[in-house]
């Protein structure tokens, strides 16, 4: 089944106008169907093309060529050679060969869960490990962390809170991120994509997927521990709400959160910047302390992401 | 037996132990040994009884003990070790570093310039591609290489590029004139010429 392309934006990709990479958005069709991304209310638009996904992507609605991936044959062929470096971020990678490419340590080593590229690493003592690139074409997270974000607060060991885990494709990077001794909760309404959602669960033991409405945190309060950063990626009018319900149940005083604000979706008729501005109001009168807002500008078109503290105590004075 | 050997008297004899007891006196054999010990191997540490023992020194131990655990980068990123830096690998590494002058149509995020300047923790991979993308994205047996410097050598579409900026440079870097207005010796024809007139 043929995902329906999203117009607009031809994915560029990675290589043309920034660094490296990411030959992006190509393979796969970019988020799959429709950016419905409802989660919440009824499901995606379609279903993403998994396992297909060369017939859901590639040429097709864009018009590209039939010569391989992208008009350039792309950097990242299968059997090349990259290095792979430590990115800033903790438990982020990058891969250096022709093109870039951010990385997490894959937990299930050889299974790739959304026909993402991996990384296969022979160390000087044999073991083997490796790593799985990290598309920021379908990830709002790789493509704040592209954009430069100071901190996404998330590290090994952390226990992260997922709203709007959909079919599991960044949970299971923030899985990779947060390694064995983390833990991902995800929270995801629809069915249908919960359905891939647990099917990878399955494969990963530190994630714990949850089919419920985000808006109802206290139908699921009792399979949530106390968290050190949510990470809500909504796509709903009362997205702040939602975030706000949430940490006030699971959100430890001094956690971080992360948003990624679409601005069509909570209005449509105001400019994308006036959106952002009124939401970041809206958290900070929840007891939200943003601390950093990044757009999502080449990977995504008119996002967000907003960055910040929980609850932060307050500075004591210098006892004079 | 002991008797006979002492006689005949020849330095280069192996000393083996005598399997007769009795027949030496006790404090003889003590002093044979120990000369025979500082003369095969000298450890640093002590060997007692054959067999390593930690020294009691707990400064001397820890010393020890920093020595042998291999440098990672830690648990943030998931131990990442370092490798011994082989030409080859620094040759990649350059490489990567120079990389935007590989392909004019290609633009990269500028990195670190220092070219001596290498990364302390990094891992030589190999892309294993999706099953989706076997056609599209993949190299063949013949086209994969050990190396990154390998791989870009043998990209046939950039060879032409490669050489054209090759043969510029080096024009640009030659000296300028005509060789047939230079002057070569004494006794080429234009001198000859000069000195007719």
């Amino acid at each position: 089944m043929r995902a329906p392309m999203r117009g607009g934006r031809g994915g560029g990709g990675f290589s043309g106008g920034r660094g490296g990479g990411f030959s992006g958005g190509r393979d796969g069709g970019g988020r799959g169907g429709g950016r419905g991304r409802g989660g919440f209310s009824g499901g995606r638009g379609g279903e993403m093309s998994r396992g297909g996904g060369r017939s859901g992507g590639r040429g097709g609605g864009r018009g590209r060529g039939a010569g391989g991936r992208g008009g350039r044959g792309g950097g990242m062929k299968g059997g090349s050679k990259v290095v792979v470096e430590p990115h800033r971020h903790e438990g982020v990678f990058i891969a250096k060969g022709k093109e870039d490419a951010l990385c997490t340590k894959n937990m299930v080593p050889g299974e790739a869960v959304y026909n993402e590229k991996r990384v296969s690493v022979q160390n000087e003592d044999g073991t083997k490990v490796e790593y799985r690139v990290w598309n920021p074409f379908r990830s709002k997270l790789a493509a704040a962390v592209l954009g430069g974000v100071d901190n996404i607060w998330m590290k090994p060991g952390s226990k992260v809170l997922y709203l709007g885990a959909a079919s599991g494709t960044t949970v299971s990077h923030v899985s990779d991120l947060v390694g064995p001794t983390g833990c991902v909760y995800a929270v995801e309404f629809s069915h249908r994509s919960g359905r891939d959602l647990v099917n990878m669960a399955k494969k990963r033991t530190n994630v714990i997927p949850i089919i419920e409405d985000a808006r109802h945190p206290a139908k699921y309060r009792m399979l949530v521990g106390m968290v050190d950063v949510i990470f809500s990626d909504v796509a709903q009018p009362d997205q702040a709400r939602i975030l706000a319900l949430n940490a006030s149940y699971f959100l430890k005083s001094g956690g971080y959160f992360v948003i990624s604000i679409k601005a069509n979706c909570i209005d449509s008729t105001v400019p994308a910047e006036a959106v952002f501005a009124s939401e970041v109001k809206k958290l900070q009168a929840e007891q939200f302390k943003p601390m950093e807002q990044v757009t999502l500008e080449p990977f995504e078109r008119d996002h967000a992401c907003v960055v910040g503290a929980y609850r932060v105590p307050k500075k004591q004075k210098p006892a004079a | 037996m002991p008797e006979d050997k002492k006689i005949i008297g020849l330095s280069w004899e192996p000393k083996l132990p005598s399997f007769l007891f009795g027949t030496k006196s006790v404090s003889d054999d003590k002093s044979q040994n120990k000369s025979e010990n500082s003369l095969i191997y000298k450890p640093n540490s002590e060997l007692i009884d054959g067999l390593f023992v930690p020294p009691n020194d707990p400064k001397k131990l820890n010393k020890l003990l920093k020595k042998q655990i291999k440098d990672t980068t830690g648990k943030s990123w998931f131990d990442m070790p370092a490798p011994t830096l082989t030409p080859e690998l620094k040759k990649d590494l350059q490489l990567i570093k120079l990389r935007n002058v590989i392909d004019p149509k290609r633009h990269y995020k500028k990195g670190d310039s220092k070219l001596n300047s290498f990364p302390k923790y990094f891992q030589v991979g190999t892309v294993v591609e999706p099953v989706s993308e076997y056609f599209t994205s993949r190299l063949t047996k013949r086209e994969r290489k050990a190396t990154l410097a390998d791989e870009l050598l043998s990209d046939q579409s950039l060879k032409v590029y490669r050489k054209r900026k090759v043969r510029e440079i080096e024009e640009k870097s030659q000296p300028g004139g005509v060789d047939k207005w230079k002057i070569k010796g004494k006794s080429s024809w234009k001198r000859a010429k000069q000195r007719r007139h």
